[in-house]
C-alpha cells in the first residue's frame, strides 16, 4: 500500500512542525532523507515523533526559509544534505517545495476534510497508487518511444518506492533482491549525470548561498531551536561523483563552519560507512532500521536529547 | 437581438489561488449525500427545507474562506431590501440615486476585490511615464471564489427592479437562496430571478427522473473535467505556455489545441455538474454551453458558450448601450466595447482584453459579411429567418436555419471557426504578451528550429481528444445530451456511464481546483 505523497500529505505534517521540542524532531532533505529515516525504529528509540518534511529530488533550502520564518517553530531540526540538491541553484528543484509551502498556507477547510477522506480510502484500495495505477500512470506504462530530444522524465519501477503514511519511503522486497529492477534505477542516475546540468556553486556564489542557510538557522536558534546537518549514505559510482563535485572540504564541512551548527556525515563513523545502497543512492529497509539506530546514538552523543535516552546501540 | 453573442467566457493565466469545496473533491461527495438524503427523503416542511438549503450554501461557500460569507450575506441582504425599494419608490430621484448607490456597492466591491492590483498598477504605470516617482507597496487582495458571478446574479435583480420587469421577491429567505443556491453559487450558470425564485416559492420535490438526469449529469461532468480537462489535457498546455523558448510548431499546436479542450471540458463540465445537482434536488438551471466548437461563425459561437453571461452582457450592457438600434456604426461601436469589457471580466489583465478586442473584431467582420450579403441577394439571405425558444421564460435567439443544416461546407466554416478561436485562446492562457507572441510566432512557422517539449503519448493524447471534441460537437449541435440519453438503448447508456465512472475513479488523483473560480 503506497500513499499519495503530495501537497496534502506533506500538508498535514508540516501542521505538525509545531510540536514541542521534547516531543518531535523535524526532518527536511531530499529523497535520501526519506528512505534512510526508519521512523518506527526512531519513535522506538527516541520515544519522540519523526516529521518528515525532506521532498524527493529537491532542495531543503525553501523548506528551511519556511521554517526559519515561522515564528511558532522551536523545535529540533535535522538538515539531510544531497550536496547536488542541496547546493542548487536550479528553479526547478525549488519549485516544488515552494508549491507545497503554498498549499499549507491556502490550505481551505474543503481540502482538509478531503485529505481526510482519501486517506481512508487510500489506506484500503491499491488502485488509488496515482504513480502507478492511475490513467496516466497506465498509459505511461507503454512506453510509447519520443522524438528526440524530448525527455519524458525517469521511469521508476513500482517497487523502487512504496510511501507510508508518515512520509517515508520503502524499496519493496522485490527491489532488495532483484538486481535487474536496481539496475534499471542505476541507469536512471547514470542517465541525470550524464545531463548537461548547472555546475556547483563556488566562490561568491557559494557564498552567498551559506549565507542565505545561516541566516535561517541563526533565526531558529535565536527561538531556541536545534538545526543539525546529516550526510545521509550514497555509495558506489554515485559516491564517487558526488566526492569529485563537492569535495567534502569545499562544501560540506563549509556548511558546518558557517552555521556553527554539529553535523554527522555516514563516513565518520564505522558503524555506517560500509553501507551499500541498492540503487547507490538509497538504503534498504532493513538498512535504514541501522541507520537510524546510529544516527540517534550520534545525535546523542552531539548533546541532542530525547524524551526517551538511549544508552549503547 | 442580432449578432450578438450569447455569450462570454472564461479561463485564466494563473492557477487559482484557492479552491471551494470542489464537485471533484471527497468533501463534496459527503456534502451532496447529506443534501440529498435531507432534502429529497427527510419529512421536514419546504420552509424547513430551504433553510437547510441555505445553510448548506453558506458551508458550502465557508469551505473556501469562512470570513467572505459576511461579504456574501451583505451583498445579499442590501440588494434584497434595495430592489424591494427601487420597485415600490415612485420618486424618480429616489429610484435613480438608489440605483446608482445599489450599483456603486455592488460594482465596487467587484472593482475592489479583482481589479485593485490591477488599477494601481496602470497608474504606477501612467504617473512614471510621465516623471512622477510614485512606487507603492503592492496590496494583497484575495480574490473572494465567485465575486463575478455573484455580483452578476444581484445586479440583474437590481436592474430589473429599477425597470419594474419583475415583481421584487417576497421573502428574504428565498432571495438569499436565489443568490447563494451552492449549485450556481461560485462559477454559474449566472441565473435570473424569474429562472429559480418560483422554484423555491412552490414546494416541489425531485422526481426520479429528475434524479436519475442529474446523477448522469454529474458523472459526465465530473468525467469532462477530471479524466479529460486535468489528467488527459493539462499538463501538455501547462508545459507549452510556460516554456520560455520558441517552440516546435506541432508542440506549439498540440499545447494550443490542449488548452482548448481543457478550457471547455473544465468550464462546461463544471455547469454540467452544477445542473446535474440541482436537477437532483429538484431544481431546473440553465444550459450554458451548447457544443461550441461546432458553432458556425463568431454568432453562433457566443449563442453556444457560457450562454448565461453572454445573455446577460446582452441585456444588461450591449442593448442599454443602444444594441444595433443607433445605426451601424455605433452597433459596431457598441460591440466591441461588449466584448472588450466581457474580456476584462475574465481577469485583470491586458491580455483578456486583448481576446476580448479579437472576438469583437471577429464578430464585426462576421455581421459586415452578413450585411453584404443581405445587400447582394436581399430574399435569399436566410439570416432574417430566426427561430426564437422559450427556455425557462425567457427568449432566445437560436441561430438561422441555414446553420442547422449539416453539409460539409458548414463543417468547413465549423473548422475554421474552430481554428480562429483557438488563436484567440492564445492571449487568454498568456499571462504576459510576450508568451503570447512569442507562442503565435511559433504556431505560424515564424521561428527557427524551436524547440520540441511534448511527449508522443501527450500528443497521441491531445489529438485523439481534439477529433473526437469537435465530431462530438458536431454531430450533438441541434441536439441535447439528455435527449441522446433517453433514446439510447439502456444496456449501452450503461456501459457508457460505468465507463465514465471507471475512468473518474484511475484519474481520481489529479483533482484541480476549476479554472474559472477566479473570474
Amino acid at each position: 500500500m503506497s500513499y499519495d505523497d503530495g501537497d496534502a500529505l506533506w500538508a498535514d505534517k508540516r501542521s505538525r512542525a509545531y510540536e514541542p521540542s521534547d516531543k518531535a524532531t523535524v526532518f527536511i532533505g531530499s529523497s535520501r532523507n526519506k528512505f534512510d529515516l526508519d521512523i518506527p525504529t526512531w519513535e522506538k528509540l527516541t520515544g519522540e515523533d519523526a516529521v518528515q518534511l525532506a521532498i524527493e529530488g529537491e532542495s531543503p533550502t525553501p523548506i528551511l526559509n519556511d521554517l526559519a520564518n515561522d515564528k511558532n517553530f522551536k523545535g529540533k531540526l535535522v538538515v539531510d544534505v544531497t550536496e547536488g540538491l542541496f547546493f542548487t541553484r536550479d528553479p526547478g528543484n525549488l519549485a516544488t517545495p515552494k508549491k507545497y509551502i503554498k498549499f499549507y498556507k491556502d490550505e481551505t477547510p474543503s481540502q482538509k476534510a478531503s485529505f481526510q477522506v482519501n486517506h481512508a480510502l487510500e489506506s484500503k484500495f491499491v488502485f488509488l497508487d496515482k504513480n502507478y495505477f492511475s490513467l496516466n500512470g497506465l498509459l505511461h506504462g507503454l512506453h510509447i518511444p519520443d522524438r528526440p530530444g524530448i525527455y519524458g522524465g525517469p521511469d521508476f519501477p513500482w517497487e523502487f518506492s512504496k510511501k507510508t503514511f508518515d512520509r517515508q519511503s520503502m524499496m519493496d522486497p522485490r527491489f532488495v533482491k532483484e538486481p535487474a529492477l536496481q539496475k534499471k534505477v542505476q541507469g536512471i542516475w547514470t542517465a541525470f549525470a550524464k545531463m548537461d546540468r548547472e555546475k556547483p556553486p563556488v566562490g561568491k556564489q557559494l557564498d552567498s548561498l551559506l549565507f542565505v542557510v545561516k541566516t535561517d538557522v541563526d533565526k531558529i536558534k535565536a527561538r531556541g531551536g536545534q538545526v543539525l546537518f546529516v550526510r545521509t549514505p550514497s555509495s558506489g559510482p554515485y559516491l564517487a561523483a558526488e566526492k569529485k563535485a563537492f569535495p567534502r572540504n569545499q562544501y560540506w564541512e563549509k556548511i558546518l563552519e558557517v552555521t556553527n551548527c554539529p553535523g554527522i556525515h555516514f563516513e565518520d563513523y564505522d558503524a555506517t560507512s560500509h553501507f551499500v545502497c541498492p540503487e547507490w543512492s538509497h538504503l534498504s529497509p532493513e538498512e535504514a532500521k541501522v541507520w537510524t539506530k546510529n544516527l540517534v546514538q550520534a545525535m546523542q552523543e552531539k548533546g541532542w536529547k530525547f524524551s526517551r535516552q538511549t544508552s549503547s546501540l | 437581438m442580432e449578432i450578438f453573442p450569447s455569450n462570454i467566457i472564461t479561463l485564466n493565466n494563473h492557477q487559482p489561488k484557492s479552491s471551494n469545496m470542489l464537485f471533484n473533491s471527497y468533501t463534496f461527495l459527503v456534502f451532496f449525500l447529506i443534501m440529498l438524503v435531507l432534502h429529497n427523503l427527510m419529512p421536514f416542511s419546504w420552509k424547513t427545507k430551504k433553510v437547510i438549503l441555505l445553510i448548506a450554501s453558506y458551508t458550502f461557500y465557508a469551505a473556501w474562506n469562512p470570513p467572505f460569507i459576511l461579504l456574501l450575506w451583505l451583498s445579499t441582504v442590501i440588494d434584497f431590501f434595495v430592489g424591494r425599494a427601487l420597485y415600490t419608490q415612485p420618486n424618480r430621484h429616489k429610484r435613480n440615486f438608489l440605483l446608482v448607490i445599489s450599483l456603486i456597492g455592488n460594482l465596487g466591491m467587484l472593482c475592489f476585490f479583482k481589479y485593485g492590483g490591477f488599477l494601481l498598477e496602470n497608474f504606477v504605470t501612467v504617473v512614471n511615464a510621465i516623471g512622477i516617482n510614485f512606487h507603492p507597496a503592492k496590496p494583497n487582495i484575495i480574490l473572494p471564489a465567485g465575486i463575478s458571478f455573484y455580483t452578476f446574479t444581484t445586479l440583474c435583480y437590481t436592474v430589473d427592479m429599477y425597470k419594474r420587469k419583475s415583481e421584487p421577491v417576497k421573502h428574504l429567505l428565498d432571495f438569499s437562496l436565489f443568490v447563494t443556491f451552492f449549485p450556481h453559487l461560485v462559477a454559474g450558470p449566472i441565473v435570473r430571478p424569474p429562472q429559480l425564485v418560483p422554484q423555491f416559492e412552490t414546494p416541489h420535490k425531485a422526481t426520479q427522473k429528475q434524479v436519475m438526469q442529474g446523477l448522469l449529469l454529474l458523472s459526465l461532468g465530473l468525467f469532462m473535467k477530471v479524466v479529460l480537462a486535468d489528467s488527459m489535457l493539462s499538463s501538455s498546455a501547462d508545459a507549452v505556455f510556460s516554456a520560455k523558448n520558441a517552440l516546435d510548431p506541432l508542440d506549439a499546436w498540440m499545447g494550443v489545441l490542449a488548452f482548448s479542450g481543457q478550457i471547455f471540458f473544465d468550464f462546461a463540465g463544471y455547469s454540467t455538474c452544477a445542473i446535474g445537482v440541482a436537477s437532483c434536488l429538484g431544481f431546473v438551471l440553465p444550459e450554458n454551453f451548447l457544443y461550441p466548437y461546432a458553432a458556425i461563425g463568431f454568432s453562433d459561437f457566443w449563442r453556444r458558450w457560457h450562454i448565461t453571461l453572454s445573455a446577460w452582457l446582452r441585456d444588461y450592457l450591449y442593448i442599454p448601450l443602444g444594441g444595433n438600434r443607433k445605426g451601424k456604426t455605433r452597433t459596431y461601436v457598441n460591440l466591441m466595447i461588449t466584448m472588450l469589457l466581457g474580456g476584462l471580466w475574465h481577469g485583470a489583465n491586458w491580455t483578456f482584453v486583448v481576446w476580448g478586442a479579437l472576438h469583437g473584431t471577429y464578430l464585426c467582420i462576421e455581421k459586415l459579411i452578413q450585411d453584404l450579403r443581405k445587400k447582394l441577394a436581399p430574399i435569399a439571405v436566410e439570416i432574417q429567418n430566426k427561430e426564437a425558444v422559450v427556455v425557462q421564460g425567457y427568449k432566445v435567439n437560436m441561430a438561422p436555419r441555414f446553420l442547422k443544416k449539416v453539409s460539409s461546407s458548414n463543417f468547413t466554416l465549423a473548422l475554421i471557426t474552430f481554428f480562429l478561436v483557438n488563436v484567440t485562446w492564445v492571449f487568454f492562457r498568456s499571462p504576459d504578451f510576450s508568451t503570447a507572441w512569442r507562442l503565435l510566432s511559433s504556431m505560424f512557422g515564424h521561428v527557427k528550429s524551436g524547440a520540441a517539449i511534448l511527449s508522443t503519448l501527450n500528443i497521441i493524447k491531445i489529438t485523439i481528444i481534439t477529433i473526437a471534441l469537435v465530431a462530438c460537437h458536431w454531430m450533438m449541435r441541434n441536439t441535447r445530451v439528455l435527449n441522446v440519453a433517453s433514446k439510447t438503448p439502456w444496456w449501452l447508456l450503461g456501459i457508457i456511464w460505468a465507463a465514465m465512472l471507471v475512468l473518474l475513479v484511475l484519474s481520481q488523483d489529479t483533482s484541480n481546483s476549476f479554472i474559472y473560480f477566479q473570474f
